[in-house]
């Protein structure tokens, strides 16, 4: 080396500042497992977990599939500055390896090699390399071209909302998008000055940089370079850049085993990953049902809980809809780190549930279905007797295990992150269930349904009335004739994201009308606005979110609105123009004789005219 | 100066004076959840109460007691509330009960 090499220290700085504080970082949240080595994590560090690991890093971290399937030209960017950039990382040790003969060196060796070794050395592999390099940077400045393209109009990458960066992040932002502009021109002097170079380095030497005038711009040039490479990796671990190394090592964490805790700890064990994994990339925004209004999607919640501050009231306001959940790329368990924030919130707040009288246990004879309609059973009778009267026609028998003494299933206390209080609950409920003999256990309100599912841990089938009538339907025990009437569905969040029941509803409501095609639904579906998860969401914040909702239902040739949740069916009924009623309802009403009795008597009238 | 005759009489422990400054508890309750002070105390909360079909649970006799003073007795009545918001979803207020019973059960003394 016959240069000076004194510019590649701001970036061997840089970059020996970022490594020594990340390893802090990721020693102190993951302290926990240091006293408490847990044997399945060790077990399965050295198993195929770790491959399965190093498969997603490379689909998600790089190629960012998920992203590029939720909108292309988005995963394109992302896809191509990570793969750019990784593809240049590798490119320079083989690079190096290849003209040295030697596999290791100081790392500013593969940065800056092109400022010390202009000419390519090591025959085709070596001219290989070069263009490959080449090909690299230009994937990594098209990704840049568009993410400044993103900045100032969203919509070319199909976005409307980005995300509002902090000063810490802009500043971030900057060195980074300065640093493959520069490392361009300053190879392209360097090759324009000495010759040799790469397809896009090379020519753009040959056609600008050629001038002996320009010489003395060598050297400031690759020291800018550094520069921007060093001020970069001095900020990566206080910006969202952080989430670079952090996604990589939330993956494999995941794939050993490791679960994100059940209160709320930012810097600690899986959660402090999750939490600085986010990428910011803003996937949640555009989801969110309340994005026009309201600053708390994940991408800022989780920004609040890195910097500690303000997460309080962005975690009680969010809705829970499950939307920015779906959307998220590397799939946070964003859920459960707002009810995580909200116990933590609400520590203080204790529930005491002595009063409930306790359950006899029963012996009955074999039913075919259990029937639970939980706290929202009274308040919607009308769902209940529809029920009834379809179990009824279907030939099913039943026991309603609430019909005297309804309480609640105890998910609307987990969604306000005090899971724990509500084992009474589940406990009373979970009597009453014991001792009889069923099929399956039916439920009206998805809320109880996810309930019963995730945290019961029945032995009996849980099913949503929805999924059941289905069942019924094709099992020919309920018969319909396609009428005339023309529904909407509304989606329950409870029901469709967070339980993956999407086409039971919709089957039903074929069966005997005509379901309307909606501008959003199914796991794109919004919020109807009454979601449990809020908890302080003022009422006219609500209101506004049910328009919204409502007006994507509102579809023009809509009848009616149908939905299968007793909290989205009150609601929307609340403002709604159509009728609003429960699948129940409708399946039970298309089936009534006199229905069909009524119907022939009216075009009877009709036709008489 | 004679009392002033309204036609009807209460029991003194039921009167509840507005003008009457509040506890600084109870102050910090009405500040994280406003929509509290929206409450007409129709009784529909208490009317539809999951809770209230087992224990006298009703959440418009809370708020009554949170501005009398009575921190106390309202956080232990507040503990016996699900969260259902089945109280929510019927008051004509839009007063955020869920949130208030969560502020309201903190008052009580801890969990022994
Ligand atoms: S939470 Fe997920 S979707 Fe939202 S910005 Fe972060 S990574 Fe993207
Ligand atoms: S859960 Fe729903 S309401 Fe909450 S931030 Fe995500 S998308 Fe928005
Ligand atoms: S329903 Fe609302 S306004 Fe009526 S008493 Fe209850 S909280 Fe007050
Ligand atoms: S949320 Fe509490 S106060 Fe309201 S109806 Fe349910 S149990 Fe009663």
């Amino acid at each position: 080396m016959e240069k000076s090499a004194w510019f590649v220290w701001p970036f061997m700085l840089g970059f020996m500042f970022a490594l020594v504080v990340l390893l802090l970082r990721y020693l102190w949240w993951l302290r926990s497992l240091w006293r408490r080595p847990s044997s399945r994590l060790l077990s399965r560090m050295f198993s195929k977990h770790s491959l399965l690991a190093v498969r997603e890093i490379f689909s998600e971290g790089l190629l960012h599939l998920r992203i590029y399937k939720r909108n292309r030209r988005l995963g394109f960017m992302h896809m191509s500055l990570a793969l750019g950039w990784f593809m240049m990382i590798v490119g320079g040790k083989f690079e190096t390896w290849f003209h040295s003969g030697q596999f290791l060196h100081g790392t500013w060796y593969a940065v800056f090699f092109r400022y010390f070794e202009p000419q390519t050395a090591g025959g085709w592999a070596g001219t290989f390399w070069l263009h490959y390099m080449d090909l690299g940077l230009l994937l990594v400045l098209t990704g840049l071209a568009l993410a400044i393209m993103k900045r100032i109009r969203k919509r070319i990458l199909g976005i409307h909302s980005s995300t509002r960066h902090t000063l810490v992040n802009r500043v971030a932002l900057t060195f980074l998008w300065m640093i493959f502009p520069l490392r361009l021109v300053a190879e392209a002097l360097t090759f324009g000055q000495h010759g040799g170079g790469g397809f896009l380095t090379g020519s753009l030497g040959r056609c600008c940089f050629s001038s002996g005038m320009l010489a003395g711009l060598e050297l400031p040039l690759w020291w800018a370079y550094s520069l921007s490479l060093g001020a970069f990796f001095v900020v990566l671990p206080f910006s969202r850049y952080l989430h670079i190394p952090t996604e990589m090592a939330l993956i494999f964490l995941r794939h050993w085993g490791l679960r994100a805790a059940e209160d709320l700890q930012p810097e600690k064990a899986l959660q402090a990953f999750e939490i600085h994994a986010c990428s910011a990339c803003g996937l949640c925004l555009d989801v969110c049902p309340a994005i026009k209004d309201h600053p708390f999607q994940s991408a800022y919640f989780l920004r609040a809980l890195r910097s500690g501050k303000g997460w309080e009231s962005l975690a009680s306001t969010c809705l829970s809809c499950g939307a920015c959940e779906e959307a998220c790329p590397i799939n946070l368990g964003l859920e459960k780190l707002r009810t995580a924030a909200r116990g933590k919130i609400h520590e203080k707040h204790h529930a005491v549930y002595s009063y409930l009288p306790t359950v006899a246990p029963v012996e009955t004879s074999r039913v075919d279905v259990l029937l639970f309609t939980g706290c929202m059973g009274r308040l919607k009778p009308a769902t209940t007797k529809a029920l009834k009267d379809l179990f009824e026609e279907a030939g099913l028998t039943w026991v309603h295990l609430d019909e005297q003494e309804s309480i609640c299933c105890g998910r609307p206390l987990s969604l306000a992150g005090r899971a724990g209080e509500a084992s009474a609950l589940r406990e009373h409920n979970r009597n009453l269930i014991q001792g009889q003999q069923a099929r399956m256990l039916v439920t009206t309100c998805p809320i109880c349904l996810k309930q019963f599912r995730d945290d019961y841990g029945l032995e009996l089938p849980v099913y949503h009335h929805s999924e059941m009538l289905w069942y019924c339907l094709r099992a020919g025990r309920l018969k319909r004739e396609k009428g005339t009437a023309c529904f909407s569905y509304h989606d329950p969040c409870e029901l469709g994201r967070k339980s993956a029941c999407y086409q039971a509803p919709r089957e039903l409501l074929q069966s005997c009308g005509t379901l309307l095609p909606l501008e959003r639904e199914q796991a794109d579906a919004l919020c109807c606005g009454n979601s449990l998860g809020a908890l302080s969401l003022s009422l006219s914040e609500r209101q506004a979110l049910t328009s919204r909702t409502l007006k994507v239902l509102e579809v023009s040739g809509a009848q009616s609105i149908v939905t299968s949740c007793p909290l989205c069916q009150h609601n929307l009924a609340r403002q709604s123009r159509l009728p609003v009623r429960d699948l129940a309802e409708v399946l039970a009403v298309t089936g009534l004789p006199e229905q069909h009795g009524q119907r022939t008597a009216a075009l009877a009238a009709v036709q008489e005219l | 100066m004679p009392k002033p005759d309204f036609g009807f009489a209460f029991a003194p422990n039921r009167a509840l004076d507005l003008s009457a400054p509040l506890l600084p508890e109870v102050q910090v309750v009405l500040e994280t959840e406003p929509s509290i002070r929206a409450c007409m105390a129709c009784g529909q909360c208490a009317a539809v109460c999951t809770a209230g079909a087992f224990t006298p649970l009703a959440f418009y006799r809370l708020v009554l007691q949170l501005r009398g003073g009575d921190v106390a007795a309202v956080g232990e009545r507040a503990r016996h509330c699900m969260l259902c918001g089945k109280c929510q979803m019927t008051c004509p207020r839009g007063v955020n009960i869920r949130n208030a019973v969560l502020l309201m059960a903190a008052l009580a003394p801890p969990k022994p």
